[in-house]
């Protein structure tokens, strides 16, 4: 409450802060102590806080005036009369509760659904960073021509190269471009998941970042030899560990490795994804530095704190010079890699940038729909009070008194409604933050802060002048004599405005639904796509094979033998398999490659690797095209074998069979001719998706996983029924084996496939919701226009009607006059369509922005809608007895 | 134009109360609203209210920073008292009159229950 209240002043004048704040805070604190329990209490506080909100409006207000001239009078009557206005606009939209609340919830509509949008674009572009002199901070990234790579991580080598050569960088630091899973095994024996990232020692430092408690990362941290150390995020603390001080120097297990708590950080700090849960540094190695995966392996996003007083722009062409250096130096990794930056806001928010205009240009729409909406409702309104306005007139109120008092009356509904909107946005904020599917870097917690709040004002602000302004002066215009005159003839009450803004809304309509109908074509191709594998009775559970134990190879691969065999004992498996990483997983690697006597300029970019066992195949229903499959010869001092996928075979071996053929990832391998580096490609199996299901399969190769081992697999399995069910019998299996085996991730491949259209489904919900309210909206001004003919014109119906014409044909007739608005809406909006439906290519897949389908289905759903909704009304119309609709006037 | 002339109509309730309030002697914000408090049978103007009609009436000339007391009481030294100026009392000479005047109309009218003439 006493927060609520320091907010709330700290909107007042800065001299009127500066003079009275401490005491003023001081007198309501006394008052709060004298502060009665119950309801009177409630009062309290509720006149306390209208009373602080009057006070800065009438300081804001009254600081137009100089001080001490002017007089009184004049201000307190203009205060007065506003007063005034505002009860006499609430009594009057009182009597009148159908309109007000359809206007209210309308204006809520769009400015909630503009409330939401503005905050999480308010988190992401406007908010300051968590960071000291952010404006010092940029990201640093890798491109590369020939890999298609434009804002690619970076590989480690060459970022030590830059830090020390680029003079600019005061100081370079840099993170994982993943989050890991690990298993944390609490004092009870419970195991929990937690995501962690690895960082460099000092990139804190860079940041700029204190820690909440104990200390920061060491720059020589980097280089542990153990990574003993981490620090959790200021959630983590508070979840696990009670918000406990005493956690640090505490050590955490798991499984086989120990690290001790150094530090916890501040609250809201989540770096580089808000689900980041703990940090730990690299535990590189000095040697790396020499070795040539360090600079060819590319999984660090580098960020360098540029020295006070250098631009971005010098600092990038000292970088360029440097990258020109390496690209000679090493040729056979940084031939063509070229390296940029751009301010850090603007790298972590790349990804949601384009989602969010998209939802920013809807929301728009919808906005202006509901005002159009508003504004309609409003001149129908006013024609029904032609006869109250003439009255006001005639008893002496000037035009620009009445004027305002339905400016006023459209300022409450659009305050209203404002109001109404920031609640409501603010619940959708909510439910944007927990699905969280835009790869949100969630550097900042979405808030609501002053900057939301003023947001919302304007919206309502403007939004009450867009709808209030026009009718008002149409209702305020015009004599007495005329106004009087206009009420026995048909179409009184601003026919052809409303017929303009009917047609409006028709055509805004139109534009949303189009946009959701896209989506969802779009959509449903996606979701028809074939992942490759099969997503049904499939499941991965990750694991860990800890070194201690474990030292070397054989007793790994003896231990993945002895747990394939406990698996597929177990009933309800049918199957079990072992792979690196699943596909559509978010994680993917990839390389360079050269076949056997291939020119050495001639090279293979971008294939997948997925070192697997037969197993993988089989239980993800992969199947063999030729050649064969993995078997038990291809033990791990065999000869070394892979499997690729079609397309690398049609891409690099088009008309000649691949199998047989060897490959290396080596540029230099056929200049030295090494046994050691080659892999014989024994068969060709189908494609599966790796990356998303918007991106075609790229060349893959699968390593045996005997011979390409690792400790880190997943081990996937084909169940008989739910695959969820098979999990018991997973973890049992592997706890016989080795009680003491972290498991990370568990996953259903039907989920895995689902999460990867996660962003898509998200845009689609999103505008489908906007789609469906604009059509609603649209509907209800049809019917409304409708409606208003209908009445105004009930004589007319009376008279044709009474002259034999049929009910029918007065029906067809008003609702053909009501679709041919429609019909001029629609085919601006169809034009608009056609010009602004650009926007979503990026969005679209398998279908053009323009396909002629959607466009065609939603002309015709819109046109069945309108015809209803004008329909209705006319049929209600002409089932009057035509004698009593005469008398009605 | 003299400040006073800004008063020319009267000042509004609040303002009046407050004036009263001042009076006899300084007071701080919170000792204003207590004094008001008892004199309304408890109701009491929002502190926003409150601190809306001090910084009008400061503008106005009609009240003052005035010296805080060297009591205990007041020991805490962010409380700032206020006093009434010349002015402020003019003005609350002027209302006093002008409210003994309608009182004394209301009694010869027979409004004041028991005390007619």
């Amino acid at each position: 409450m006493r927060r609520l209240y320091q907010w709330i002043l700290s909107l007042a004048p800065e001299d009127f802060r500066e003079r009275y704040r401490h005491e003023f805070m001081d007198v309501h604190a006394q008052r709060a102590r004298d502060r009665r329990p119950g309801l009177r209490g409630v009062g309290f506080d509720i006149r306390e806080i209208i009373g602080a909100v009057g006070l800065v409006l009438r300081l804001h207000v009254g600081g137009l005036r100089v001080h001490g001239k002017g007089s009184r009078e004049g201000r307190t009557s203009m205060m007065e009369t506003l007063v005034q206005d505002v009860r006499f606009a609430v009594r009057s939209l009182r009597r009148n509760p159908g309109f007000a609340a359809t206007a209210v919830l309308v204006l809520a509509l769009g400015i909630g659904a503009n409330t939401a949008i503005f905050s999480a674009a308010n988190a992401f572009f406007f908010r300051p960073l968590p960071f000291a002199e952010a404006d010092r901070l940029v990201s640093l990234f890798e491109s590369n021509p020939e890999f298609g790579w434009t804002h690619e991580n970076s590989a480690p080598a060459n970022v030590f190269d830059w830090e020390e050569q680029v003079e600019a960088f005061e100081d370079v630091g840099t993170y994982a471009s993943f989050t890991e899973e690990i298993t944390w095994i609490s004092d009870e024996g419970d195991p929990t998941i937690f995501s962690l990232t690895s960082v460099s020692g000092d990139l804190f430092d860079v940041l700029g970042v204190r820690p909440h408690l104990g200390r920061i990362f060491h720059p020589d941290e980097t280089w542990a030899p153990d990574d003993g150390v981490v620090v959790l995020s200021h959630a983590l603390w508070t979840r696990e560990f009670g918000a406990d001080p005493g956690v640090i120097g505490r050590t955490l297990s798991f499984g086989e490795e120990t690290v001790e708590i150094v530090g916890v950080m501040p609250r809201g700090f989540t770096f580089p994804t808000d689900r980041t849960e703990l940090w730990k540094p690299w535990g590189w190695q000095k040697a790396y530095l020499d070795q040539v995966w360090f600079r060819r392996a590319h999984w660090v996003f580098p960020v360098a704190r540029l020295t006070p007083d250098v631009t971005p722009e010098e600092a990038n062409a000292q970088l360029q010079v440097v990258v020109q250096r390496l690209s000679a130096e090493y040729p056979e990794t940084n031939r063509v890699m070229g390296a940029g930056l751009m301010p850090v806001r603007d790298f972590l928010t790349m990804d949601v940038r384009t989602p969010l205009l998209l939802l920013g240009g809807a929301v728009g729409i919808l906005l202006l729909l509901a005002c159009v909406n508003v504004a309609n409702l409003v001149l129908i309104r006013g024609a029904g009070r032609t006869s109250e306005v003439a009255l006001r007139h005639a008893l002496g109120a000037g035009r620009g008194r009445v004027l305002r008092l339905m400016l006023t009356e459209s300022f409450v509904l659009a305050g209203t409604g404002g109001l109404l909107g920031l609640a409501g946005g603010w619940a959708g904020v909510r439910m944007i933050q927990r699905f969280s599917p835009l790869g949100i870097t969630g550097l900042t917690e979405l808030t609501l802060d002053a900057r939301v709040v003023l947001f919302v004002v304007g919206v309502s602000v403007l939004s009450g002048t867009l709808f209030g302004v026009l009718p008002a002066l149409r209702s305020s215009s015009g004599g007495v004599r005329a106004r009087l005159q206009a009420r026995g003839q048909s179409g009184a009450g601003g026919g052809r405005l409303v017929n303009v803004l009917v047609g409006a809304e028709v055509a805004l309509a139109l534009l949303l639904v189009v946009g959701a109908g896209l989506l969802v074509r779009s959509f449903w191709i996606l979701r028809d796509v074939h992942p490759g594998f099969t997503t049904e009775g499939t499941m991965a559970v990750k694991f860990e094979v800890p070194e201690a134990r474990y030292e070397n190879r054989d007793q790994v691969l003896a231990f993945y033998d002895r747990l394939i065999e406990a698996l597929e004992a177990r009933p309800g498996i049918s199957k079990a398999g072992l792979v690196a990483q699943l596909p559509l997983n978010g994680f993917n690697w990839s390389s360079q490659f050269q076949a056997e006597g291939w020119p050495p300029d001639r090279v293979g970019f971008e294939i997948q690797h997925r070192p697997a066992d037969e197993g993988y195949f089989e239980v993800m229903g992969i199947p063999l095209r030729s050649g064969r499959m993995f078997g038990p010869a291809d033990r791990a001092d065999a000869t070394r074998v892979v499997l690729i996928n079609e397309t690398l075979a049609e891409t690099y071996f088009p008309g000649e069979d691949p199998v047989g053929q060897r490959i290396a990832y080596d540029r230099a391998a056929n200049e030295n001719p090494d046994d050691n580096s080659w892999w014989e490609i024994v068969g060709v199996v189908a494609d599966q998706y790796q990356e998303s299901l918007a991106e075609a399969p790229k060349p893959e190769v699968f390593e045996n996983g005997n011979q390409n081992w690792g400790r880190e697999r997943f081990v996937v399995v084909r169940t008989d029924g739910e695959p969820l069910a098979a999990l018991p019998a997973v973890r049992s299996a592997l706890m016989e084996l080795d009680p003491l085996i972290p498991i990370s991730e568990v996953k259903e491949m039907r989920q895995v496939w689902s999460d990867s259209l996660s962003r898509e489904r998200f845009l689609l919900m999103l505008l489908s919701v906007f789609g469906v309210v604009a059509l609603m909206l649209s509907a209800v001004g049809v019917y409304g226009v409708t409606a208003q003919a209908a009445r105004t014109r009930t004589r007319e119906i009376g008279i044709r009607m009474a002259l034999g014409a049929e009910a029918g044909a007065v029906v067809r007739l008003m609702v053909r006059q009501s679709l041919s608005v429609v019909g001029v809406g629609l085919t601006i909006g169809v034009v608009g369509a056609l010009l602004g439906s650009r926007a979503l290519t990026r969005f679209l897949y398998g279908i053009e922005p323009r396909d002629p389908g959607t466009i065609t289905a939603v002309v015709a759903l819109l046109g069945v809608v309108a015809a209803i909704a004008s329909y209705l009304p006319a049929r209600r119309a002409t089932a009057v007895d035509p004698v009593s609709s005469l008398r009605s006037e | 134009m003299a400040p006073a002339d800004g008063y020319s109509a009267p000042p509004t309730p609040l303002t009046f109360q407050i004036l009263l309030a001042l009076a006899d002697g300084n007071r701080h914000g919170y000792g204003i609203i207590k004094e008001i408090e008892g004199r309304s049978a408890g109701s009491a103007p929002s502190t926003g209210a409150l601190y809306l009609a001090l910084q009008r009436m400061e503008g106005d000339g009609l009240i003052e920073d005035a010296p805080t007391p060297d009591t205990s009481e007041s020991a805490d030294s962010r409380r700032r008292y206020y006093g009434i100026t010349r002015n402020g009392r003019e003005v609350a000479e002027r209302e006093s009159a002008r409210l003994a005047d309608l009182v004394l109309a209301a009694r010869n009218k027979n409004l004041l229950a028991g005390t007619g003439p």
